[in-house]
């Protein structure tokens, strides 16, 4: 505001010059931004736009060939709304997103707690197992895991039978979704634990501690302190971290996909694996394209959501 | 500062692929490469089938290479799919039988000239059949397979049966016999049956005359949860019940062959090719060699056999390739008498008649040649491959295999789920 009302006093030639200089400055971001913008645009709006755009297209295999779909309105949104097993779809991922960022948050912030207990070497040893985890790739991680849960020569089934849990022998993970569904839970949980658990340990650290000795000498317990001095502190943390999170866990396909030879039974669909099931399997990319629609309608309505509540967070502070 | 220069390289880096790519495409003028994608049975099971095509083609064409791409059949469909849409199909592609119609029915395939091809009046008139559609031809036969019981005759022998059996009830007997013997340990299967091994367990079903599907009046209808049906599902129950294979995996996640070739395995239904891949010396087990026999599917009736399901590869030329001719010599090079002998070698039935006395005289591949003569194949609708996609006859199996629906329950939702997917768009 200051700089305008300072303009007011400068002879005009020289206003004009300076505010050609005042444009060509105000201009310099958005031409900073315009590469990133337009890769944006080139790698995600375009092909977003031709995602929606085939949504409202019949687009089968014999409109693939051609490269031309036929434009059907809402009619694939109809079909998927009124297909019973895509609501159950729908509700399993909600589910299976609840459950694993649940346990992924609480699992991660307790080892989080517990590195600030530890003495230095076990928290480089714990520290570096995490990085190790996390470094492994998707894929190897999900073949590994698939060979500990092996039907025939899995070494779970082996210690579970040495250890007298029961007769594992031979024991089909997959055979009951519950049971084949803790399986993925397991795996995802693990592998996304690292992530959360350094981050919060990285922002407990930046917790000052004279909260915390204030706090006790008031005469608060450990986990009064924790609710009331730490949660409040790290919540712009916890939510990106939750809300990432469920951004990750949602869209889940390669474990289950990869994990079940590609060919994962109904009781295994997710919502991504549904969609490219109707698209690359059954060839109805148009329907295929409306799931994912709604897919990131729901996500973007997630979102959206966390990050309201974190600029209001932001403004507290 | 560095982080900057680095992502302006990598910036610059994917601007030039970009660019080099979009030339790429655009200067074709005279083809020097046509690409091939066969399924990798034909590099694991019989390389030099492709060899003495690519050999034969190269003669004629010295200044075009071949280049063969093998795909798996999870997901050669996928990339093919993705290929025609993004206009890179290859040249020739191989597809099975059961994938041809709906393929030739959204016009993916160039039309064929049928007198152009060797032993084209001798073709397997199963595999034929599966390459034609609205009275033209659109693909090439190139092999088809028949399965088999593949057993051990020494535990058989030890077991005290003698003979083969000769009925599907005498069989289950003897399958209960081997599990007296060697029953105790839990991971023995008198006949190895995974929860998914369909081409199996509807091959039963065809057996008690029940069928997957049948068209009348211009619709489909399920036919699964049918009385003659439903008796053959409640047999596939009992051979489940002999096997000690996992229920919610197919017979090639792991190849059953190898699973025989580990030893604690009585009998399993397999193609010819499977014989000596159970033999084979890196990953099967070689020792076996000698206590290996195969006798056809026994049927519910005495003396009979049960149908065995017609599987099979045809070559199919994409639309979208621009090197028509070229494609056409070396589908004419790899199905050459001298080139489908290769493929009747290694355990299968080569795609003409003319080399059936071939297999009929070698005591490995007989049995499957005998087997042959009775076959079942599935609904001819361009829809069908959506079926099999959908894992529809999987899903079924395996709740019956599990235990987690009845057989009359699981046939009666797969049915309807038939209908509705053959019906679909017609």
């Amino acid at each position: 505001m200051a700089s305008v009302a300072e303009g007011g006093y400068i002879p005009a030639a020289r206003r004009r010059r300076f505010s050609r200089r005042r444009a060509g400055q105000a201009a310099a971001p958005y031409v900073l931004l315009a590469p990133a913008a337009a890769v944006i645009g080139l790698v995600l709006a375009y092909p977003l736009y031709l995602l929606v755009k085939m949504s409202f297209e019949k687009y089968g295999l014999f409109e693939l060939i051609r490269h031309k779909g036929r434009w059907i309105g809402t009619a694939n949104y109809a079909s998927i709304l009124h297909d019973s097993t895509f609501w159950h779809v729908v509700l399993r991922t909600v589910l299976f997103t609840a459950v694993c960022v649940t346990l992924t948050m609480v699992l991660g912030t307790a080892i989080a707690l517990l590195l600030l207990q530890l003495s230095t070497w076990v928290r480089v040893a714990l520290t570096t197992g995490l990085v190790l985890v996390w470094a492994v790739p998707v894929i190897v991680a999900v073949n590994i895991w698939r060979w500990m849960v092996d039907y025939q020569f899995g070494v779970a089934n082996w210690t579970l039978t040495k250890l007298h849990v029961g007769d594992f022998t031979r024991h089909d993970w997959f055979a009951n979704p519950w049971a084949g569904f803790g399986v993925f839970t397991a795996l995802i949980v693990w592998g996304a634990i690292p992530f959360v658990t350094i981050t919060v340990y990285a922002a407990l650290a930046q917790v000052p501690q004279e909260l915390l000795e204030a706090a006790a000498i008031d005469g608060a317990r450990p986990w009064a302190v924790f609710r009331e001095v730490t949660v409040p502190l790290l919540k712009p943390i916890f939510v990106i971290l939750t809300s990432l999170s469920i951004i990750w866990d949602f869209q889940v396909f390669q474990q289950i996909w990869v994990m079940l030879d590609s060919r994962p039974s109904s009781d295994y669909y997710t919502m991504a694996i549904y969609a490219f099931h109707q698209s690359f399997q059954i060839s109805e990319y148009g329907l295929g394209a409306a799931i994912a629609v709604v897919m990131v309608v729901i996500m973007f309505g997630a979102t959206l959501m966390y990050l309201r509540q974190m600029l209001r967070t932001g403004e507290v502070y | 500062m560095k982080v900057r220069y680095l992502a302006a390289a990598l910036l610059a880096a994917m601007l030039a692929v970009a660019a080099s790519t979009a030339s790429g495409s655009t200067s074709r003028t005279h083809a020097t490469k046509i690409v091939v994608w066969l399924q990798n049975d034909a590099q694991n099971g019989w390389p030099e089938m492709v060899a003495i095509a690519n050999r034969t083609f190269k003669a004629q064409h010295p200044d075009v290479d071949v280049d063969v791409q093998y795909q798996s059949w999870g997901t050669h469909l996928t990339k093919f799919d993705a290929a025609l849409a993004g206009g890179d199909a290859p040249d020739v592609i191989e597809m099975g039988n059961t994938e041809m119609t709906k393929y030739m029915a959204a016009g993916a395939f160039k039309a064929l000239s049928q007198s152009a091809f060797p032993n084209n009046r001798t073709w397997l008139q199963g595999l034929k059949g599966s390459c034609q559609y609205n009275g033209k031809l659109y693909g090439v036969p190139y092999y088809a397979g028949a399965r088999a019981v593949i057993y051990r005759t020494d535990q058989y022998k030890a077991a005290g049966i003698k003979g083969t059996p000769k009925s599907l009830s005498q069989w289950i007997a003897d399958n209960k016999k081997l599990l007296k013997k060697y029953g105790s340990d839990k991971g023995y299967s008198a006949v190895y049956f995974p929860g998914k091994y369909w081409y199996f367990a509807m091959s039963v079903v065809y057996d008690y005359g029940g069928q997957i599907a049948v068209r009348k009046g211009g619709k489909w209808k399920g036919t699964l949860d049918q009385p003659k049906a439903l008796a053959g599902l409640n047999q596939v129950k009992t051979l489940f019940s002999q096997s000690a294979a996992s229920k919610t995996t197919d017979e090639a996640n792991p190849q059953q062959a190898l699973v025989f070739a580990k030893g604690k395995v009585g009998s399993f239904v397999g193609n010819g090719w499977e014989w000596p891949y159970a033999l084979d010396t890196k990953v099967g087990n070689p020792a076996l060699d000698g206590k290996m026999g195969a006798f056809p599917m026994p049927s519910h009736t005495k003396g009979k056999f049960m149908p065995t399901f017609l599987g099979g590869s045809d070559l199919g030329v994409p639309v979208t390739t621009k090197n028509q001719s070229l494609a056409v010599d070396w589908i004419k090079a790899f199905t050459s008498t001298a080139a489908e002998r290769e493929v009747a070698k290694a355990g299968n039935i080569a795609n003409t008649t003319t080399l059936l006395a071939f297999n009929a005289s070698n005591p490995k591949l007989a049995p499957f040649a005998r087997a042959a003569k009775y076959s079942w194949f599935v609904p001819t609708s361009p829809n069908w491959a959506n079926v099999e996609n959908a894992n529809v006859l999987q899903n079924m199996l395996v709740k019956i295999a599990t235990g987690r629906a009845s057989v009359k329950a699981a046939a009666k939702s797969a049915s309807s789920q038939i209908t509705r997917i053959l019906n679909t768009g017609a």
